[in-house]
C-alpha cells in the first residue's frame, strides 16, 4: 500500500521533469524508519527514533545529464526544484555516452520472493528493545575488569519505489534488526582496550540471543589483555572470518567501470586473465533469500542476476553501469555490488590454524589504505600469535604491507565458515609469505 | 551500526555527490546580523508559537535541556571527466532534529516534514527518554547573533550560477593536460554548499548560522613506460567563489601533477621502527589521531579514553602546545557557533607539554562542571551532537626543518601527503597512511617513498616528539572526520616535527 504511494510519487516526478523539458528522467522515492536504543553501564543512555523520506531524480536533457535530490516535498517547492534542475542541466556539455538504460535490461526480473521483509520486526516495541539492551548489559556490567560497556539494539524498515520515462517501474521493501555490544576493559599502564560483537539480519529469527552477543564481546575484550607490540617478519597470516570481507572488498572494489575506464584500477587489462590463486571464486549474488544486500533490481533498474567476479583466480567481470559500459564498449552488468559469495573450502578455522603451525592470526584492521591503480597496500593490524597450530598471546601495533594481487596469489587456505552477519559472507582466509612490520 | 570504536579522519577523494539548488535565489528573510526570532524562523516556514509548542511537548516528561536544530543545506556538484563537463548535481536537504536531555541521557528524533503535526509527533518520540514531569516551561525566544562571523562572504553560493563555475573546471583540466605528456586522464570535481542553521533551546535562546563550503578536487592518471600511477589534490574551505582565483587553480593542479609524477620514482621504505619526520601542514593528522579524539570529553566521562586520567599531567616535551580552534577565518573546521548554539573558541588542549583541557559539548561540560568549549557538533539534523574537533594545530617549536632532517641518523622517513587515519580511543593505538614521502639516510633526503601505513600509540608518540620546527601551518586540503558514523569537516596543522620512533609499514625483501 505504502509502495503504491511511493511509486505514484516517483511517477509524478518523472512527469514533472518531462513537462519541464527533460527528454528522459528516472526518479526514486523512498521512506525509512530507524530506531535504536543504547544502554551504558546499567542505564538507558540514548533513544533515537525517526521516520525519513526523500526523492532523487536523474535527468537527461538535450544529451546532457544531471542528478538531484530533495527532502522538501511541498508541491510548489518541488515543482520549482525540478524546473531549476532542468535549467541547470542545459548549462552543461552534451555527453554522447549518457542515456537511460536499454529497457531490455529491465526484463527478466526474478519473480521469487527474496524474503527481505520480516513482518515480525513491525511488532518490535520499546519494551522489547529495552529487554534486549538489558539482557546484554547485565552480562557484562559490574565485572571488576570492565570499565564501561555499551549495549545497543535497533531495527529499520525501508521502502523504495522507482520509475523512469522509458518504462521502468518497481518497488521493494526490506526490514532489518541488529544487536551490538562493546566492552572496554582496564589493562596495564591504564590502557583501556575495547572489543565488540554485533549481528544484523533481515529476519529476527536469524539474530543470536542478546546474552550471546554480550558474552562474545567480553571474551574478545579479555583476549586483548596484555597485548604487546608484534614482531617484524615475513610469514603466514590467517585472517578471522569476521574481518576477511575487507580484503575481498580491496580486491573486488576496483572492478568498477569508472575506476577501470579512468585507468585507476589494477583490473584494467586483466579481464579474463589468471591473476590470483585458483582457489578463489567470488560471485556477486543479489538474489540470496534474506540477504543483507539482496535486491530485485539495481539502482538503474537493471534486473538483478548473479555475476561472476573472480572465477578460479581469473578476473571474470566488471561492475558496469550503462554509462561506463558504453564508454568502455562493453555490455552493462550492474553498477554496484550486492552480496559477495566466496566459494568455500573444507577446513574449519581450527584446522587451518593447525595446518599453518606458526604465524599471525589477524582479528582487526587498524586503518591503512591501498592504491587501487597498483594494488600496493599497507594496513594496520592486531591479533594473536599462532604457535604450534593454536592461538597464543595477543599482539598489536603492526602493519602488513604488500600488493593485493600478490597477497591473493599466496592464498593458501579458505575456510568452510562464512560469517553470516554481513553482505560479504567471508570465511577464514590464510595467506603465505606476508610482510609484517612491528618491533 | 557496528560499534566502530575505531574512528577515522579521512579525506574523501570521491566528491560529486554533493549538490545544491543552483539558481535558487537567496531569500529576502535572509539570516543576518540582527534578524529577529520570527525572521530567522521564517526561512524554515515555521513561527515562534509552533517552536514553543514543540519544545513544550519535547520537555513534557522532564528535561535538563531540550533543543530544536533546524537545518537547510543546498549543495551543488559538477564533474568534468574525459574533457567534458558531463555531470552536475543539486540537492536540498532540510529538516529538524529534536533532542531531549536528562543528565547524560538523550532522546532524539528528526523529521524532514516541518509541519507542526509532524514536529509534535517527533517531539513525543524524543521525549520518551524521560519519565518525570515538565520542569521548565519553554521560554520566549530571543534571537542572539553569533559573537563573530568567521566566514563572511561577498556573495553567497546560491547567487553564483553554474556558467560562472564551469570555466574554473575547464581551466584546471587544460592546465593538467598541458603540464606533462605522461598525464592521460584528468577529472575535476567541484562541490559547493550553503547551509542554514537555526537552534532554538528550551531556555529561549535562538541562534542562527549560515555556513558556506567549497571544495575543488583534481584527480589525475599518468602513464610512463607502461606503468600507471594515479593521485589527486584538493583545496577546500568555508569560502566563496572569489577565492577560486586563477592562481589558486594553478597551484592545486601543480600540486596534483607533482604528487602523481613523483609516484613513478617512489619505492617502499624498510619495515619496522624508524624515526619519522612529519612535514608542516597536513601532518596535523598525527594530532587528530594520536591525541585529538582521545581528548573528546564524551570518551573521558565514560572512562573509555586512554587520556581519562591524564588531565594536568605532563604528556609531551615542554615545547609542545596544541590548540583546537573554531575561530580560524574561512577554514573548513571554523564555526561561529557549535551545533548546540554555544560560541566557539580557541581551546588550549596541551600547554607546554601539560594536558589542560578536553573538548566539551553541553553534556560533558555539565558532567565536569566546566564551560562548554563550543565543540558540540553533528553531521546534520539527523544526528545527535557530541564533542568533536574543529581546527587542530600544534604551535611553532624551537627548531628548524633543516636541523630536524639533518638530525636523523641512519634510516628515517619524511611524511608529506596523507589519505586517511584512525584511532582506537581506549588502547590509544592510531594509524595514518602516507601517500607521498621521502627516505632519509644519515641526515640527507635520498629517494621518494609511497603507500606506507604508520602505526603508533598516542601517549607514547607524544612523549617521543623530540623536535618541532618554527613553520607551523594548517593544511589547505579538505579533511573530513568520522566518529560513530557521523562526518564533519575539520582542519589540521603542524610544524615540521620529529617523532623518534614509529612503526613503519614498509617491506624487507631478500
Amino acid at each position: 500500500m505504502a509502495d503504491r504511494e511511493l511509486l505514484t510519487r516517483a511517477s509524478e516526478i518523472v512527469d514533472l521533469a518531462t513537462r519541464s523539458g527533460a527528454d528522459g528522467a528516472w526518479s526514486n522515492a523512498s521512506r525509512s524508519r530507524n530506531v535504536s536504543y543504547t544502554y551504558r553501564d546499567g542505564k538507558l543512555e540514548e533513544v533515537k527514533d525517526s521516520t525519513s523520506r526523500g526523492i532523487s531524480l536523474r535527468l537527461y536533457v538535450d544529451g546532457r545529464f544531471s542528478v538531484h535530490s530533495t527532502t522538501d516535498l511541498r508541491p510548489a517547492q518541488l515543482r520549482s526544484f525540478i524546473d531549476e534542475a532542468v535549467a541547470l542541466t542545459r548549462a552543461l556539455e552534451p555527453d554522447p555516452y549518457r542515456s537511460l538504460p536499454d529497457p531490455s535490461l529491465f526484463e527478466g526480473r526474478s519473480e521469487s520472493d527474496l524474503e527481505l521483509v520480516d513482518p515480525a520486526t513491525y511488532a518490535i516495541d520499546r519494551e522489547r528493545r529495552l529487554d534486549w539492551c538489558r539482557n546484554m548489559d547485565e552480562r557484562v556490567v559490574g565485572k571488576p575488569d570492565v570499565v564501561s560497556a555499551s549495549s545497543s539494539a535497533g531495527n529499520a524498515e525501508y521502502e523504495s519505489a522507482a520509475a523512469s520515462s522509458n518504462g521502468f517501474s518497481g518497488t521493494y521493501a526490506s526490514t532489518s534488526a541488529w544487536l551490538a555490544c562493546e566492552v572496554t576493559l582496564r589493562d596495564k599502564d591504564d590502557s583501556r582496550p575495547a572489543e565488540w560483537m554485533a549481528a544484523s539480519a533481515r529476519h529476527l529469527s536469524a539474530l543470536p540471543a542478546p546474552a550471546e552477543i554480550a558474552d562474545e564481546a567480553l571474551v574478545r575484550a579479555r583476549g586483548l589483555l596484555g597485548s604487546v607490540k608484534g614482531p617484524t617478519l615475513r610469514g603466514p597470516m590467517v585472517v578471522e572470518r569476521r574481518i576477511a570481507s575487507r580484503l575481498i572488498h580491496r580486491l573486488c572494489g576496483p572492478a568498477s567501470g569508472s575506476a577501470v575506464q579512468q585507468g585507476r584500477s589494477f583490473w584494467k587489462d586483466r579481464l579474463g586473465k589468471q591473476v590470483v590463486s585458483e582457489k578463489l571464486t567470488v560471485i556477486d549474488d543479489p538474489l540470496i533469500v534474506r540477504g543483507l544486500a539482496s535486491r530485485p533490481f539495481d539502482g538503474e533498474g537493471i534486473a538483478a542476476r548473479p555475476l561472476d567476479v573472480v572465477q578460479s583466480g581469473q578476473f571474470a567481470n566488471l561492475y558496469l553501469d550503462t554509462y561506463y559500459a558504453k564508454k568502455l564498449g562493453m555490455p552493462p552488468t550492474t553498477g554496484s555490488a550486492s552480496n559477495h559469495v566466496i566459494e568455500l573450502g573444507d577446513k574449519s578455522c581450527d584446522e587451518i590454524l593447525g595446518c599453518v603451525g606458526s604465524g599471525i592470526y589477524v582479528t582487526a584492521w587498524l586503518g591503512g589504505n591501498m592504491d587501487s591503480t597498483s594494488g600496493d597496500f599497507s594496513l594496520g593490524v592486531r591479533g594473536h600469535r599462532i604457535e604450534a597450530g593454536k592461538l597464543a598471546a595477543p599482539i598489536g601495533e603492526m602493519n602488513i604491507t604488500g600488493n593485493i594481487l600478490e597477497l591473493f596469489s599466496n592464498l593458501v587456505e579458505i575456510g568452510n565458515d562464512p560469517w553470516p552477519f554481513s553482505a560479504t559472507r567471508a570465511p577464514t582466509l590464510a595467506f603465505a609469505d606476508v610482510q609484517f612490520s612491528g618491533e | 551500526m557496528v560499534p566502530d570504536m575505531v574512528d577515522r579522519a579521512q579525506s574523501t577523494p570521491t566528491p560529486g555527490t554533493g549538490a545544491a539548488g543552483t539558481g535558487a535565489a537567496s531569500t529576502a528573510a535572509g539570516i543576518g546580523e540582527g534578524a529577529t526570532a520570527s525572521e530567522t524562523l521564517a526561512w524554515f516556514g515555521v513561527d515562534e508559537g509552533t517552536v514553543r509548542r514543540v519544545l513544550a511537548e519535547l520537555s513534557a516528561r522532564g528535561a535538563d535541556d531540550a533543543d530544536l536544530y533546524f537545518q537547510s543545506t543546498r549543495a551543488n556538484a559538477i564533474q568534468l571527466e574525459d574533457g567534458i563537463v558531463s555531470s552536475a548535481s543539486s540537492s536540498v536537504d532540510q529538516g529538524v532534529g529534536l533532542r531531549c536531555v536528562i543528565g547524560d541521557q538523550v532522546g532524539y528524533a528528526y523529521t524532514e516534514d516541518l509541519t507542526e503535526e509532524s514536529m509534535l509527533n517527533a517531539a513525543r518520540t524524543a521525549a520518551a527518554i524521560a519519565n518525570q514531569s515538565a520542569a521548565i516551561p519553554p521560554q520566549a525566544l530571543s534571537a542572539r547573533p553569533a559573537r563573530a562571523d568567521y566566514y563572511k562572504l561577498e556573495r553567497a553560493w546560491p547567487d553564483v550560477g553554474i556558467t560562472q563555475k564551469l570555466p574554473k573546471l575547464q581551466q584546471a583540466e587544460r592546465l593538467a593536460r598541458a603540464a606533462d605528456p605522461a598525464i592521460r586522464k584528468v577529472s575535476i570535481a567541484w562541490s559547493d554548499s550553503d547551509e542554514r542553521v537555526a537552534i532554538a533551546t528550551l531556555r529561549g535562546q535562538l541562534l542562527e548560522d549560515r555556513r558556506p563550503m567549497i571544495r575543488m578536487f583534481v584527480m589525475l592518471t599518468a602513464e610512463k613506460n607502461g606503468e600507471t600511477q594515479a593521485h589527486s589534490s584538493n583545496i577546500a574551505g568555508r569560502r566563496g567563489f572569489d577565492w577560486i582565483t586563477d592562481l589558486r587553480v594553478e597551484q592545486v593542479v601543480r600540486e596534483a601533477v607533482d604528487r602523481t609524477l613523483l609516484l613513478f620514482e617512489a619505492r617502499r621504505p624498510p619495515a619496522g621502527e624508524l624515526p619519522v619526520v612529519l612535514s608542516a601542514g597536513a601532518s596535523g593528522i598525527l594530532l587528530h589521531e594520536a591525541i585529538g579524539h582521545g581528548l573528546e570529553a564524551d570518551f573521558n566521562r565514560k572512562q573509555t579514553s586512554i587520556y581519562s586520567t591524564m588531565l594536568g599531567k605532563q604528556i609531551a616535551p615542554d615545547f609542545v602546545t596544541i590548540v583546537d580552534d573554531g575561530t580560524f577565518e574561512h577554514e573548513r573546521g571554523a564555526l561561529n557557533v557549535d551545533d548546540e548554539g554555544n560560541d566557539t573558541e580557541r581551546t588550549v588542549l596541551v600547554e607546554n607539554g601539560v594536558l589542560r583541557s578536553y573538548l566539551h559539548d553541553s553534556i560533558s561540560a555539565r558532567h565536569y562542571s566546566v564551560k562548554s568549549t563550543g565543540s558540540g557538533r553533528r553531521q546534520s539534523f539527523r544526528h545527535i551532537p557530541m564533542p568533536r574537533m574543529r581546527c587542530t594545530q600544534m604551535l611553532d617549536g624551537p627548531h628548524t626543518r633543516d636541523e630536524i632532517i639533518a638530525s636523523v641518523k641512519g634510516t628515517g622517513i619524511i611524511a608529506e601527503t596523507f589519505t586517511n587515519g584512525q584511532v582506537q580511543i581506549g588502547a590509544g593505538d592510531y594509524t595514518f597512511y602516507i601517500k607521498n614521502g621521502w627516505l632519509i639516510e644519515d641526515g640527507r633526503i635520498t629517494a621518494p617513498i609511497k603507500d606506507v601505513n604508520i602505526i603508533g600509540n598516542g601517549p607514547e608518540s607524544l612523549r617521543r616528539v623530540s623536535m618541532a620546527a618554527d613553520d607551523s601551518k594548517l593544511d589547505t586540503g579538505g579533511w573530513t572526520c568520522g566518529k560513530n558514523g557521523q562526518m564533519v569537516p575539520v582542519s589540521q596543522g603542524l610544524p615540521t616535527v620529529l617523532v623518534s620512533k614509529m612503526t613503519v609499514g614498509g617491506e624487507n625483501r631478500g
